[in-house]
C-alpha cells in the first residue's frame, strides 16, 4: 500500500471540526481479507428477512458476496494531494477490494437492498448509474454483527440520470466499538428527483461526508437525516449541496438526538450558484440534548451567488420540552418512557419518510435498544 | 376519596396555596371557584405533581395514601387525572399511541394484562362517540393543531378512556361555545359514580349549569374562604366574589 501524501483530517480542518477521528489515529486501514464460507455461511445466517420485491446484495469486509451483479476491482488513481475533505474519498480507491456496481437501464425500475457487513476493516464500495427516466429504490443497511472495534471506510457515488428517480434509504446501525466514516457523491441530472433518508445510531463514531451536486436543471432532491449519539458517541456530518443549474430544488432536515455524553453534529452547506436562479432551498436542522453531558452542533451554511432563488434555514438546539414530558408523565406513563417517546416524536418527521413499510417497521423495532419504551407504547394500533 | 389538610405550595418564590384545607368524598362531584390568581390551578398541578410546584407544609391523602410522596405518573396510575386547562401539543405523538400507553401503564399498576388491541379499539370508539369526535382524530399528533375546543374535548375523551377515581377538571369550559359545553359536560356525566370524585375548576356558573355540583368552594388568596351547595355558585354569578373577599378579610 502507497502512503496517502496528507494525514488524516483534524479539528481544525473547517469541515472536520467535530468529527471524532481518534479511534482512527493508528489504524492502518489495510483490508481485511475476504470472507471464509464458513464466515459467509455464519454471516447469511444472521441476516434479517430480506424485504419483499428487492433483489438482496451482500457485502461482508467490502467484497460482495454472490456476485449477481457485475463487480470490477478498482483501479486507484494515485494523485499528488488530495482535498482534506475527500481523505477518505481517496483512501477507499486506493483500498476497495470490489465495487458493486448497480446500473438501471432507461426506463427501468429496480428495488434493490445492500447489506453491508463489516467484521474488520473495510473500504466498501458503491457505484449507481441510473439511466434516463430509469428509478431505483435502494435500501443500504449496515447492520451490527461484530462486537470488535471495525471500521468502515465506505463511499458510495451515484449518477442519477436526466428524469430519474433515486431513491435511497440508508439505515447504519453499526456496534457499539464501530470506527464508520462514508463519502456520499450524488450527481443529479435535469428533471431527476432523489429522495435520501438516512439514520445512523451506534458506532463509537461516525462520520458521514456529503457532495452533491444538481447538475442538471430542474432537478429535485430531499435529504432527511436523524442521528442518535448514546454514551459517548460521536456522529458527525457534513454534507454540501452545490445548485449548479437552473431550478434545483433542496429540501433538507436533520434531527439529531445527543442522549448522555454523546456528541451529535450537522454541518449543512448549500450553495446557490449564479448559473442556478429559481433555485429553491430549504434546510431545517435541529438537534436534541438529552443527556447532562451530551453537546450537539448544527451549522447551517447558505451561501448565494443568484438573486432568483428562495432559500429558507433554520437551526436550534434544545432539550426535552418540560410541558411535553409532564403531560405524558401525567397520564400515567414512567418517565423513561415519556421521555423515549418524546424523542421517537423528535426524529419521526425523519422516520416518516421511509416509503417501505417492512423496513419502516424493521427500523422501528430495532430502535426499541436506543429509546427503550418508546416503541411498547406505539405499538397496537 | 381525597383528603387536603392546610397544604401549602410556593411557585418559583411566590407562595400561592396557603393553608388550604379540603375533603372530597367519593360519589361527588366539587366545584372549585374563585378569582384570577386565587391559586386554582396551581391546586390542580400540585396534586398532579408538575415540577416546580413546592409543597411546602400539609399533606394529601388519597384513597388513604399520601398523594405526595407519589411521582405524578404513579398518581395517574393509582386513578389521578388531571384535565388540563391548556393542553400541550406533542406533534409525531398519535394520540391513539398516548391513548393506549396511559391505559396500560394505569392497568399494569392494577396487576392486569396489556389492553387487547381490538377491545381497545372498540372502547375508544365508544368513548369518541360520547365526545362526537371523528376518527380520523385518532391518528392525528396529540393535539396537534387542534382548536381550543378539541383539545378540550381530547381532555375529556381521555378521562373517559382511562376512568379515573378521582378527575380534576381545570378550566375544562374555558375557550368552549355553548354546543362544545354541552358535549364535554356530557363526557363528564357519564363518568359520574359512587365510587368516583371529580373535582371542577371553573371561573363561571356556566358549566355548572350542565354539571351539578354536590359541592361548591371559593378559593381566594391561596385557602377555601367559604363552601356550600350548588346555591353558592348562583349566588357568586349574582353578587361576583368581591363580598366574600371583604367578608374574609
Amino acid at each position: 500500500m502507497s502512503a496517502l501524501p496528507v494525514s488524516l483530517p483534524t479539528p481544525r480542518d473547517e469541515n472536520w471540526k467535530y468529527a471524532n477521528l481518534r479511534g482512527l489515529a493508528r489504524a492502518r486501514f489495510e483490508p481485511s481479507a475476504p470472507p471464509s464460507s464458513e464466515t459467509q455461511a455464519r454471516v447469511t445466517a444472521a441476516l434479517p428477512a430480506p424485504l419483499d420485491g428487492f433483489e438482496r446484495i451482500v457485502l461482508i469486509d467490502g467484497f460482495v458476496l454472490g456476485t449477481p451483479v457485475t463487480t470490477s476491482p478498482s483501479s486507484p488513481t494515485m494523485v499528488n494531494t488530495i482535498e482534506t475533505d475527500r481523505y477518505f474519498f481517496e483512501l477507499n480507491r486506493r483500498l476497495r477490494t470490489d465495487t458493486l456496481r448497480l446500473d438501471v437501464a432507461r426506463h427501468q425500475k429496480r428495488a434493490i437492498e445492500v447489506i453491508v457487513v463489516s467484521l474488520g476493516t473495510s473500504h466498501p464500495a458503491v457505484e449507481i448509474a441510473l439511466a434516463e427516466g430509469a428509478e431505483l429504490s435502494l435500501v443500504e443497511r449496515h447492520l451490527p454483527l461484530s462486537t470488535d472495534a471495525v471500521i468502515t471506510n465506505l463511499v458510495i457515488s451515484a449518477v442519477v440520470g436526466s428524469h430519474a428517480r433515486l431513491e435511497l434509504s440508508r439505515i447504519t446501525q453499526a456496534s457499539s466499538k464501530a470506527q464508520h466514516v462514508e463519502t456520499i457523491e450524488l450527481h443529479l441530472g435535469e428533471g431527476s428527483t432523489t429522495k435520501v433518508v438516512q439514520l445512523t445510531t451506534g458506532a463509537a463514531a461516525s462520520r458521514t461526508t456529503a457532495f452533491v451536486e444538481h447538475a442538471g436543471r430542474e432537478s429535485a432532491l430531499e435529504w432527511h437525516a436523524a442521528a442518535l449519539g448514546e454514551g459517548t458517541q460521536s456522529h458527525d456530518a457534513y454534507v454540501r449541496i452545490a445548485h449548479s443549474a437552473p431550478g434545483a430544488k433542496t429540501l433538507q432536515q436533520f434531527r439529531g438526538i445527543a442522549s448522555g455524553r454523546s456528541r451529535v453534529s450537522f454541518n449543512g452547506h448549500m450553495r446557490v450558484d449564479a448559473t442556478s436562479p429559481n433555485a429553491q432551498s430549504d434546510q431545517s436542522l435541529k438537534c436534541l440534548l438529552a443527556g447532562p453531558e451530551a453537546e450537539a452542533d448544527v451549522r447551517p451554511q447558505l451561501e448565494i451567488y443568484t438573486d432568483a432563488v428562495k432559500a429558507s434555514h433554520g437551526a436550534t438546539v434544545g432539550k426535552l420540552d418540560p410541558d411535553m414530558l409532564f403531560y405524558l408523565l401525567s397520564r400515567g406513563i414512567p418517565e423513561e418512557s415519556a421521555s423515549s417517546l418524546l424523542k421517537w416524536a423528535f426524529v419521526s418527521d425523519v422516520l416518516s419518510r421511509l416509503s417501505n413499510p417492512a423496513l419502516r417497521a424493521a427500523v422501528e423495532h430495532s430502535l426499541e435498544r436506543v429509546l427503550p419504551g418508546a416503541i411498547a407504547a406505539r405499538s397496537g394500533t | 376519596m381525597l383528603s387536603i389538610k392546610d397544604l401549602r405550595t410556593t411557585v418559583g418564590n411566590r407562595k400561592v396555596l396557603d393553608g388550604l384545607s379540603l375533603e372530597v368524598p367519593a360519589g361527588e362531584v366539587h366545584a372549585i371557584m374563585g378569582p384570577n390568581g386565587s391559586g386554582k390551578s396551581t391546586l390542580a398541578y400540585t396534586l398532579a405533581g408538575r415540577p416546580g410546584y413546592e409543597v411546602t407544609g400539609g399533606s394529601v391523602s388519597y384513597r388513604g395514601e399520601d398523594l405526595l410522596a407519589l411521582e405524578p405518573e404513579a398518581r395517574a396510575q393509582r386513578g389521578l387525572f388531571l384535565g388540563f386547562q391548556y393542553p400541550v401539543e406533542i406533534p409525531g405523538v398519535n394520540n391513539v399511541y398516548l391513548l393506549k400507553a396511559a391505559l396500560n401503564a394505569a392497568r399494569k399498576q392494577r396487576g392486569l394484562p396489556e389492553v387487547d388491541a381490538f377491545e381497545f379499539l372498540t372502547l375508544v370508539r365508544e368513548k369518541m362517540k360520547i365526545m362526537q369526535m371523528d376518527e380520523s382524530f385518532l391518528s392525528r399528533g396529540v393535539n396537534e393543531g387542534f382548536s381550543g375546543g378539541e383539545k378540550k374535548r381530547n381532555e375529556i375523551l381521555q378521562m373517559l378512556v382511562l376512568e379515573p377515581s378521582l378527575a380534576l377538571l381545570d378550566e375544562t369550559d374555558s375557550g368552549l361555545d355553548i354546543d362544545a359545553l354541552k358535549v364535554v359536560a356530557n363526557g363528564v356525566n357519564t363518568l359520574r359514580s359512587p365510587d368516583r370524585a371529580i373535582v371542577l375548576v371553573t371561573h363561571y356558573q356556566r358549566l355548572l349549569d350542565y354539571i351539578k355540583p354536590d359541592r361548591v368552594h371559593v378559593l381566594a388568596r391561596g385557602k377555601i374562604i367559604r363552601s356550600g351547595g350548588p346555591e353558592l355558585a348562583q349566588e357568586l354569578e349574582a353578587r361576583g366574589y368581591d363580598w366574600l373577599l371583604t367578608d374574609a378579610a
